[in-house]
């Protein structure tokens, strides 16, 4: 069948017009395309923003921040570099983390495999749990002085409270099926604990780490805001003060990264420690 | 596990006796000189103060119910803006490709930034009014907002949507009539957990400049050294923050009639 010159033309128009909205929607279906148009696009905003003072002089320019960072990685400040500062807010939290794990899970564990336990405890914790870790600041200021120990009592608070709370439900919400299964293949209570106990409820308590560790991180800024000569709190209040915005901006993103490089690195050790846990949420 | 009666009532005891022991023990450690007065303060004192701040305003300039409603309003404020914002966020972005490709690496650099260390950039960008302490309330409370509304959508069940493109449905009207009912439920409880992280940052936002509400009492009762003001900023922290959850949930509950199953 012939058809004449005009209408073909104006049909391949139509079509490659077909073809350039198929290219651009196969472009708006591709997320690393979008992730990567984001981004540039947050940066581009960013550095219009900076350059162009819409938030007055407060807002650095990105490679402000970078070459901040840059000497503050080279040059001490108030005696430590940027890593020892890193290393200090890490020391803190990890010390206050292991504290908060040891007591957090002894507590929840204790909590769910004795119900007088947990009538009696319940209540006071649930009197506590609700107030915020920045709260005890004060308190905590109070008590252990501005040194060492009172940022790590904050740290524990912080952490303290997942810990319990996962380790408790981790135990209780075992399903009771299971216990049956090995009663009836004639297990012992050592069996019990070893064949259902501890499996089923690892993933559960190991979840509760996770919170608590990234929650631990949460407040170090807090309990370093207040009073401290180190670490990455330090930096960003100092920052304040001396009105360097660029510095604020760095400490922000440090502590962001380190909290992105925490969660992926405790999701990698989950699965290479429990990996039972995606065959029970699957089954 | 069925718990018969008697020994539910058993259990009731104990746990009295638990939160009895808990105020004996502690009135009795301060009482008795265990620890300093100047440490910590006994619960008599602190309802003491309590009864006292209700009428007068001193020593540190103001009824304890205008800190209680200064702090109220900033929360409330700094609430509503995260759902307003953060809901329909995390819907889009549970959706449209588009919308997720766009907003999840913002969201991810923010996300993992705790609220205190927000508290520099709020006071130079909006200063220590109470826009910059909104600020904060808002940040900390989007991002919860925002996740159980993206997991929300992302739970809905295949086979409604495949059965709505049988019918001929538009993506957007799937998204209206399909994923934001199904997704209500994890909406709502995310209600709950954008309450919690607001009253977390309240204390947070008023760390650093203000002379009003309930985290600026904490803050005075550690200058004035006396420790019963900051246990009772901290009590009214949690007992106000217990009230509004519970009216939240009871929100929840009557918007979400007929949704769970």
């Amino acid at each position: 069948m012939s058809t004449p010159a005009e209408p073909k033309s104006r049909f391949s128009i139509v079509r490659s017009c077909i073809t350039m909205w198929g290219i651009v929607r196969a472009i708006l279906k591709n997320r690393f395309v979008l992730y990567v148009i984001s981004v540039v696009c947050f940066l581009y905003v960013w550095d219009f923003i900076a350059v162009h003072r819409v938030f007055g002089s407060y807002m650095p320019r990105l490679v402000e921040v970078i070459s901040k960072l840059g000497s503050m990685m080279a040059e001490p400040l108030a005696t430590k570099t940027l890593l020892e500062h890193v290393w200090a807010s890490l020391s803190r939290v990890l010390i206050g983390f292991l504290l908060a794990v040891v007591t957090g899970v002894a507590l929840g564990l204790f909590m769910a495999l004795n119900r007088h336990v947990n009538a009696f405890v319940r209540p006071v914790f649930d009197l506590l749990k609700p107030m915020p870790p920045i709260a005890w600041i004060s308190l905590s200021i109070l008590w252990f002085g501005i040194g060492e120990t009172s940022k790590v009592f904050i740290i524990w608070v912080g952490a303290v409270v997942p810990c319990v709370i996962n380790a408790y439900n981790g135990i209780r919400l075992i399903d009771p099926e299971l216990y049956d299964v090995v009663r009836m293949l004639g297990g012992k209570p050592r069996d019990e604990a070893v064949e259902v106990v501890m499996p089923a409820a690892f993933p559960a308590i190991f979840a509760g780490i996770q919170i608590s560790l990234s929650s631990a991180w949460a407040c170090v800024v807090a309990a370093e805001l207040v009073a401290a000569r180190s670490g990455i709190g330090f930096i960003i209040n100092l920052g304040m003060n001396l009105s360097e915005p660029s510095m604020i901006v760095g400490g922000m993103a440090i502590i962001a990264l380190i909290a992105w490089v925490i969660a992926l690195s405790v999701e990698w050790l989950e699965r290479w420690l429990c990996p039972w846990k995606r065959e029970l949420l699957n089954g | 596990m069925i718990v018969t009666g008697s020994k539910s009532h058993v259990y009731r005891n104990i746990s009295v006796a638990g939160l009895l022991t808990f105020f004996v023990l502690w009135e009795s450690i301060v009482d008795f000189g265990l620890v300093p007065k100047m440490l910590l303060a006994a619960p008599s004192q602190v309802v003491r103060l309590f009864f006292v701040k209700l009428t007068d305003p001193n020593p540190d300039g103001a009824l304890l119910v205008v800190h209680t409603m200064v702090s109220l309003e900033e929360v409330v404020t700094g609430y509503l803006l995260a759902l307003v914002v953060g809901i329909p966020l995390g819907l889009l972005m549970g959706w449209f490709t588009v919308a997720e490709g766009l907003a999840r690496p913002l969201f991810e650099m923010i996300r993992p930034i705790p609220p205190p260390a927000w508290i520099p950039l709020a006071i130079f960008w909006f200063g220590i009014g109470l826009e910059g302490k909104v600020f904060i309330i808002w940040v900390s409370g989007i991002v919860p907002c925002v996740i159980n509304s993206y997991v929300g959508v992302r739970m809905t069940n295949p086979t409604f949507v495949q059965m709505a493109r049988t019918y001929g449905a538009s993506e957007w009207q799937i998204f209206r009539r399909i994923c934001i009912p199904s997704a209500l439920p994890m909406v709502f409880g995310g209600l709950q957990i954008a309450l919690a992280a607001s009253w977390t940052a309240l204390v947070a936002a008023e760390l650093i400049a203000a002379n009003e509400g309930l985290g600026f009492l904490i803050t005075m009762g550690r200058r004035l050294m006396m420790p019963e003001m900051i246990v009772l900023g901290m009590l009214m922290v949690g007992l106000t923050g217990l009230i509004v959850g519970i009216l939240v949930d009871a929100a929840e509950r009557r918007l979400s009639k007929g949704l769970r199953r």
